[in-house]
């Protein structure tokens, strides 16, 4: 078996496995579980996916995706449909959203931002983080303050977890790339300005 | 060791950079009039010489406050791009981005307040936005806050830029601000002031804008949910550690005139220390934790919160200010400085500075707060340090700008003038502020007591003086600003 044909079955295999009944199972019981360990799995196993990619493939990507936009558009506006409570209600209930879940996390978000960040920016990349980091806190935030249950499937305490999981996520993330743009080494984006006038 | 460079490279600009700087400086000089306008229509109707219906005066006081923090930021934006793109290459493309969210912002704002009749101040705190009683509606709330995310994204954008740059050049943030000098070795004296209060910018306000990205979307949430409700004190410290930061930010940013221009008329470099350095790390980080002494009255929070509000805040502002007013004063003692508008503005800066920063800290002090913080001893405090300090630095390089496009500093009969009255009526002005919160008159009120009205009479006055001698300010400076660039003077030797 080629390198090539290892990098797309490994994943593959992967993404598979984590839609298993035991797995699946195993990570949809609890809303933190879900949305910490299976959507995001889910993603990266679609990163990987896009090493696989020709190179061909990729270049012909690559026209439709000058600075990453594109591809960061279309992560952006699918990782927005998870974050809602009720997909991951409906991704739990009903199996054609389910399948809609483990297609389109890996193909629709993974595989594009691993594509496009090479080709983003450092602006385009701080916006990116920033936007994660404030969206953690903002549903963290909201998880802890909201008085009902948001997922049908899911307890007001489990909603509860995750929002200080969340929070702590944001602030973990936030830290480390505070220290890293003090104190750290940077290879800079190529394009990027390395000397001055 | 490289040698201390006197005048740093040409501040010649290219012509598309040229453009964009008229828009920022132009545009902030128009805004500046307005909001003054505005200003003068508040203190007129506190001293009942307009009549002014406490609604209007509740928008129009909405609309000064945000749009001059928001004009304030635009302006020393422009100072630090200005002065750091001589170190740095920076893309125009992300100031341009900023001025035209900038546009935006401000459009959502006049729209929400004039439109919309949104009257919660800038300083929204929840659940006013969205609990008006009928004044204006969530729609006009939403717009309000909208317009703040894209003034903010708009900076974030300018902010990255700006790191990207520092990065490529110095390898990260930290020596970019000189840390690595800090317990020892030889620090280049060449090293770029600018950069080293721009990193630091950079560094505090995109905290500011991240802690506002967060808060604003929450009030956007509650005013689409209204069955959401947020921890209101937790609201209070986000909004306060966003509006703090970014206001402080605009000291920071405008000062740079003062280290890049100062020397240029004391015919004097302006060397770079290690308390420079230190005093610049320690502020960094202090700035970023003192917006609690905004919440000093708040008894629910903490305790120890509001200690740390009241310890910082004395040690925030005074290590930059103490190195930058004391670095000025010796740079210029008996170095037979060149007198002119400029260098008149930039000694008006420090001194503004100087004299408002103390009121500010004995209102972050927790027993005199308890007393005055609801008073107009605070508004006394920001005008002066605002009116007096941040926009001289902002005219200084406008002044000094026209001047190079001219190869000779303006310095005309009319300017000579414009700079004691503006000077004379900023003193008044504020003053009046101080004095009336010595009298515990209460702030953002639209109707006085009749015992008051003595006092707002001569703030109105003090404040029309202000907006005279700023008309003629903008009226000039767009003059200059407007007229095609001539030959470039030799460094600037002669100002």
């Amino acid at each position: 078996m080629s390198v090539r044909a290892l990098l797309w079955w490994l994943p593959a295999g992967a993404i598979a496995l984590l839609a298993s009944p035991p797995l699946r199972h195993a990570l949809e019981t609890s809303m933190t579980a879900q949305m910490l360990l299976q959507l995001p799995l889910l993603a990266v196993l679609g990163g990987l996916l896009a090493a696989a990619l020709p190179t061909h493939v990729r270049t012909a990507l690559a026209r439709w995706d000058q600075g990453g936009c594109s591809g960061l558009l279309l992560a952006s506006v699918t990782s927005l449909l998870w974050m809602l409570p009720r997909a991951l209600d409906a991704g739990v209930d009903l199996p054609w959203v389910a399948g809609a879940k483990f297609l389109s996390l890996p193909l629709l978000v993974g595989m594009p931002l691993a594509l496009s960040w090479p080709r983003m920016g450092f602006v385009l990349r701080g916006v990116v983080c920033m936007e994660a980091i404030a969206s953690c806190f903002r549903l963290g935030w909201l998880f802890l303050a909201t008085p009902q249950q948001l997922c049908s499937n899911y307890l007001l305490g489990d909603q509860q977890r995750l929002g200080y999981a969340l929070l702590a996520i944001g602030g973990g993330v936030f830290v480390l790339l505070l220290g890293r743009l003090i104190g750290g080494r940077w290879t800079l984006p190529a394009g990027e300005a390395r000397r001055p006038r | 060791m490289a040698a201390l460079t006197l005048y740093p490279e040409s501040e010649r600009l290219p012509r598309g950079e040229r453009i964009t700087f008229n828009l920022y400086m132009i545009s902030a000089l128009l805004l500046f009039v307005l909001m003054m306008v505005l200003g003068v229509i508040m203190r007129m109707g506190q001293s009942l010489w307009l009549d002014v219906p406490p609604d209007l005066f509740y928008q129009v006081l909405s609309m000064h406050g945000a749009g001059m923090v928001g004009t304030m930021s635009l302006a020393t934006t422009a100072v630090m791009w200005f002065f750091l793109r001589k170190y740095v290459r920076l893309h125009l493309w992300a100031f341009l981005a900023n001025y035209l969210l900038f546009l935006c912002g401000a459009l959502c704002i006049i729209g929400a307040v004039f439109v919309g009749r949104y009257a919660g101040l800038w300083t929204f705190l929840y659940p006013l936005p969205t609990h008006a009683m009928g004044m204006w509606g969530n729609g006009a709330a939403a717009c309000f806050m909208v317009g703040y995310l894209f003034i903010g994204v708009g900076s974030l954008l300018f902010y990255l830029d700006a790191a990207a740059a520092i990065i490529g050049r110095y390898g990260n943030l930290g020596r970019a601000m000189g840390l690595q000098w800090l317990f020892g070795g030889t620090i280049d004296p060449d090293h770029p002031k600018a950069v080293v209060a721009s990193t630091m910018v950079v560094i505090a306000n995109s905290l500011g804008i991240l802690a506002g990205a967060v808060v604003l979307v929450m009030y956007l949430v509650a005013i689409a949910y209204p069955e959401f409700t947020m921890n209101a004190l937790y609201a209070k410290n986000l909004t306060y550690w966003f509006g703090h930061m970014y206001i402080n930010a605009t000291i920071y940013m405008g000062v740079m005139a003062v280290y890049e221009l100062l020397a240029r008329y004391s015919g004097r470099p302006y060397a770079i220390s290690r308390p420079f350095l230190w005093s610049w790390a320690a502020s960094c980080v202090f700035v970023i934790v003192v917006f609690p002494h905004h919440l000093l009255m708040d008894y629910a929070q903490p305790r120890w919160v509001a200690v740390t509000g009241q310890v910082v805040s004395y040690l925030a502002g005074f290590p930059v200010f103490l190195v930058t007013v004391w670095g000025a004063l010796t740079n210029i003692h008996r170095s037979g400085m060149r007198w002119s508008t400029p260098s008149r503005l930039l000694i008006l800066s420090m001194f503004g500075w100087a004299a408002g920063i103390l009121p500010a800290i004995l209102d972050g002090t927790i027993g005199i707060n308890r007393v005055m913080h609801n008073t107009q001893w605070v508004p006394g405090h920001f005008h002066f340090y605002l009116l007096l300090g941040v926009l001289p630095m902002v005219l200084a390089l406008l002044y000094h700008v026209i001047g190079s496009r001219r190869a000779a500093p303006p310095d005309s009969g009319a300017d000579r003038l414009g700079v004691p009255v503006y000077l004379i009526g900023g003193m008044t002005f504020a003053l009046a502020f101080l004095d009336a919160g010595h009298m515990s008159v209460a702030r953002r009120m639209s109707s006085h007591l009749a015992e008051w009205i003595p006092n707002d009479r001569v703030g109105a006055i003090g404040a029309s003086l202000v907006l005279l001698a700023m008309v003629y300010f903008a009226v000039r400076i767009i003059h200059g600003l407007l007229r095609a660039p001539g030959a470039e003077s030799t460094a600037h030797a002669a100002g």
